[in-house]
């Protein structure tokens, strides 16, 4: 055991500089390049050149955010992944995403950002994901048990209706609150609001250690629930907690960034390549490399088309797809559950 | 040590089973026998909590076991089931899986006695050699014993299998019932299994409990369960029974129809 | 058990830390504004405001602008941060402007994001009717210390465009449909100035009472317009006069007065464009161009 041990540890390390890499490669790009000599040279002189003001106030918050929300959005993935024992599935399959576009249509069509102010729209965000969660979670619970597959199903059908919702309210609306409903669905890591920036911080890291509480329950998951429940998991216990972090991990990222799509569905896959299935090290894994992967997602889109911006979402979708295929094709595949 | 009192449980569905009752002693070996579709696992899914039975209750050493937590439970009683789904997992850390109820609250990680056990376990159930292969790749018949290890990595006082010699051949089905016979005579784990095969049953188990229809048909020693009229009212083929030459346990032999007719002409 | 205790007190006093970080250590907020004192270096984010400014006269002030700005033609040369939507906020840091224009397409977190960043932003939403975009006109001039000149772009134009109005007066008013969006149709309903185009030409906008957003087809069937006017660009004009061929009954169709306008012109002028485009318009409705 020891030697397991000794391989987790090393593994976590390499993910942790990684990220320090992306860290850092992330601060020097973009339309003023700032070598790495200079980001200590501005350091250390202090709030005053334009430089220390791009590294601090434009480039970190967005790195900042990246990592909160791209390790939230992973373990979210490997959670409902463990539950589910399906592949397929990913945070936004639970139409927890539909839920806080639609509650975002809203504010945006309403003009409730104007009157209440721009905190509002997260707040709506998080407050349609909310609806979504207690609708799902009420319709899948029979006499006290959560059917697994009546929450993927509703979750699916919710998200149907939800997408349709957000196209109505999307025919109706003037042509500027368009533009806005549609940017804010592209998701973005920009977000001038601190305050957010470190809730989504303190939420992922809160949602990780309590992951860990379960990381033995959802290694017993992947043999089945009747298995779980003879190793002594408490299994509807579990399953609702773990619905539940999953979804409110899930929700309030897509409240404050929109909907960046792909990361929690490859990175948990891509990660069980290399580390195993087992939850212990495949949730911190799947952390840091989520973060890494958004990260470094986000500095191609603010970069590639400079000065224009492609939203983060669509990097994610072709860079994280290829990889995964090619990957998938090179090593033997190791998808958890099937 | 296990008492069963006026159960009735069941799913959905029409079929239930009803009015069961039996009490097991510490250190038993007792079989469950019963046609297809009787209640066998039905049973044994109500004792594990997976079934929650509409009448009647289950006592494990004096305490209910649905007042148990369920960590309690797999302290107590472990489950070697029939089918489950096959994980991406080596035989070790799935014995270790079985060290799941013994941990402390936030302890995730095992420690040295942990592992120890599961090696020791794996050691008794003939699969120490085994401990780095996938779970995937090994045969049924040391899937099952690996299935073993773990329930014994769990330390119970009682172990439930549920078919444990289904698809598989002669070797490994002796195999795994000299184990539990071995467990069960050397460490005194009580055992309670569900058997299709009637001579299987008749060769290893102390008691019987038969099942017909949801009901207790006949509870003995296999020389007064097994006897061809009870047989052939259960389940309705014609048997003759003999006694085993090397064993004096009663032995089942099936009548074939041709058979039947040459008898009868 | 006593370390199970030490654990959920140890885990307990990460999350009070954690709710102290988050609510107390202060991080940049908002950089105080600099007192204005009459810009020189302006950034558009949107075309109107683009034009504006070489209106008045101050587009040796204009920094950047973006992308659709393409009007007038030395526009295009200028440094580009972005889009009319969508802001490249490290490169608009970067050029240090002391004032940003923006519009009501404008992404509202990056207005958002330039205000914290001690940047002084002004939006313009588009305008309502004519009278809106004057006085619209006559703060941009005021914001750059080009008053006056504004003054009197301002009511040349209101001179003109009333001398318009009187003009068609006692003329008998053709039903017009301004069509702003194809695939789907975006009608020009009475919100926004779009509206005073046909009304100061002496046209009826037949989509005037309409509620926001896709107009239907037979809609504009049962109204019959005379005259339908397509604000877009290139083919898409092209294939949509030829979609409105079809429908053989429509007056426009009949009397083959369907036109295609330049969406630039019309969808983001200002008072002197609009002049312009009002002018055309009125031939339009009047002369059977």
């Amino acid at each position: 055991m020891r030697e397991k041990t000794i391989r987790w540890a090393f593994w976590t390390a390499v993910l942790c500089s990684l990220l320090l890499g992306t860290v850092l490669f992330s601060l020097c790009i973009g339309s003023v390049g700032i070598s790495l000599k200079k980001i200590i040279e501005v350091i250390c002189e202090g709030n005053t050149s334009t430089e220390y003001s791009i590294l601090f106030d434009i480039r970190l918050p967005r790195i900042i955010l990246g990592f909160a929300i791209g390790g939230a959005l992973s373990i979210a993935g490997v959670i409902l992944q463990g539950m589910f024992r399906n592949p397929l599935v990913e945070p936004y399959t639970l139409g927890i995403s539909g839920g806080a576009a639609l509650g975002v249509c809203l504010n945006i069509v309403l003009r409730l950002n104007h009157t209440l102010g721009l905190f509002s729209l997260p707040l709506f965000g998080f407050l349609g994901a909310n609806l979504v969660i207690m609708l799902v979670y009420s319709l899948s619970i029979r006499r006290g048990i959560l059917k697994i597959q009546g929450l993927l199903l509703t979750g699916i059908m919710i998200s149907f209706i939800a997408s349709s919702l957000i196209m109505f309210i999307m025919a109706i609306s003037r042509v500027e609150d368009l533009h806005g409903i549609v940017f804010w669905i592209m998701g973005s890591l920009e977000e001038p609001n601190w305050f957010l920036i470190k809730l989504s911080v303190l939420v992922s890291i809160l949602g990780l250690i309590i992951s860990y509480r379960f990381s033995l329950d959802l290694n017993a998951f992947s043999l089945g629930e009747e298995e779980a429940s003879h190793l002594g998991i408490n299994i509807e216990r579990t399953k609702r907690s773990l619905f539940v972090l999953a979804s409110l991990l899930t929700g309030c990222s897509v409240s404050v960034a929109g909907i960046i799509g792909f990361v929690g569905l490859v990175v948990p896959h891509f990660v069980r390549m290399f580390v195993g299935s087992d939850h212990r090290i495949l949730l911190i894994s799947s952390f840091i490399c989520g973060a890494i992967f958004l990260i470094f997602c986000d500095t191609l889109a603010r970069t590639i088309i400079s000065p224009l911006e492609l939203p983060v979402g669509v990097i994610t979708g072709i860079l994280g797809g290829s990889l995964f295929i090619y990957a998938l094709s090179k090593k033997q595949a190791v998808l958890g559950g099937k | 040590m296990l008492e069963i009192k006026d159960l009735t449980c069941g799913y959905d569905s029409e079929f239930l089973l009803k009015d069961i009752n039996f009490r097991i002693e510490t250190g038993e070996l007792v079989g469950i026998i019963g046609p297809n579709g009787s209640g066998k696992t039905t049973l044994l899914r109500a004792i594990t909590r997976v079934l929650k039975p509409r009448k009647g209750s289950i006592i494990f050493e004096g305490k209910n076991v649905w007042q148990m937590t369920f960590k309690e439970l797999a302290k107590k009683i472990a489950v070697v089931s029939q089918n489950f789904e096959t994980s991406f997992m080596n035989i070790e850390e799935f014995v270790l899986l079985g060290r799941i109820p013994h941990y402390e609250k936030f302890q995730f990680l095992e420690t040295k006695k942990d592992v120890e056990i599961a090696e020791k376990c794996m050691g008794l159930a003939d699969t120490f050699r085994l401990k780095d292969r996938l779970m995937g790749e090994i045969s049924g018949g040391e899937r099952q014993l690996a299935l073993i290890a773990r329930a014994l990595a769990q330390e119970p006082k009682l172990i439930l299998l549920d078919e444990p010699t289904a698809h598989l051949d002669i070797t490994h089905q002796v195999g795994v019932l000299d184990l539990i016979k071995r467990l069960n005579e050397e460490f005194g784990l009580t055992v309670i299994m569900g058997l299709h095969d009637l001579n299987l049953a008749s060769e290893y188990c102390q008691r019987l409990i038969l099942i017909n229809e949801g009901r207790i048909h006949k509870i003995g020693q296999p020389q007064e369960v097994l006897d061809f009229q009870i047989i052939e009212e259960v389940y309705k083929t014609v048997v003759v029974v003999e006694k085993n030459p090397i064993s004096s346990k009663p032995y089942i032999l099936i009548v074939s129809e041709e058979e039947r007719q040459r008898r009868g002409k | 058990m006593k370390r199970n205790k030490i654990l959920s007190i140890s885990l307990f006093s990460i999350c009070i830390i954690g709710f102290y970080f988050l609510l107390k250590l202060p991080v940049d907020s908002a950089k105080r504004i600099e007192p204005f004192r009459g810009p020189e270096r302006i950034i558009s984010l949107g075309p109107s405001i683009t034009k504006g400014l070489y209106l008045l006269g101050v587009e040796n002030k204009l920094i950047a602008n973006t992308t659709y700005c393409i009007s007038p033609p030395e526009a295009k040369k200028k440094e580009k941060i972005g889009t009319a939507v969508e802001v490249n906020i490290e490169k608009v840091f970067n050029l240090k402007p002391d004032l940003v224009l923006a519009t009501s397409l404008t992404n509202l977190k990056a207005k958002e994001k330039l205000k914290n960043l001690g940047i002084r932003v002004i939006t313009f939403p588009t305008p309502g009717d004519f009278g809106d975009m004057c006085k619209q006109f006559l703060e941009l001039g005021r914001l750059v210390n080009k008053e006056k000149e504004a003054e009197k772009i301002v009511k040349n134009a209101e001179k003109k465009a009333n001398s318009i109005k009187k003009k068609v007066e006692n003329l008998h008013r053709p039903r017009v449909l301004v069509q702003v969006g194809t695939k789907p149709l975006f009608a020009s309903t009475g919100c926004y100035f779009i509206n005073d185009y046909i009304e100061f030409a002496g046209g009826m906008n037949i989509a005037k009472k309409a509620k926001e957003g896709i107009y239907s087809r037979e809609q504009v069937l049962k109204a019959n317009p005379d005259v339908i006017i397509i604000a877009t660009m290139g083919i898409v004009g092209e294939e949509e006069k030829e979609v409105w061929g079809k429908y053989k009954t429509l007056n426009a169709v009949k009397n083959d007065r369907i036109y295609i306008l330049d969406t630039d012109e019309l969808t983001s002028p200002t008072p002197v464009s609009f002049v312009k485009t009002l002018e055309e318009i009125t031939h339009i409705l009047y002369s059977g161009k």
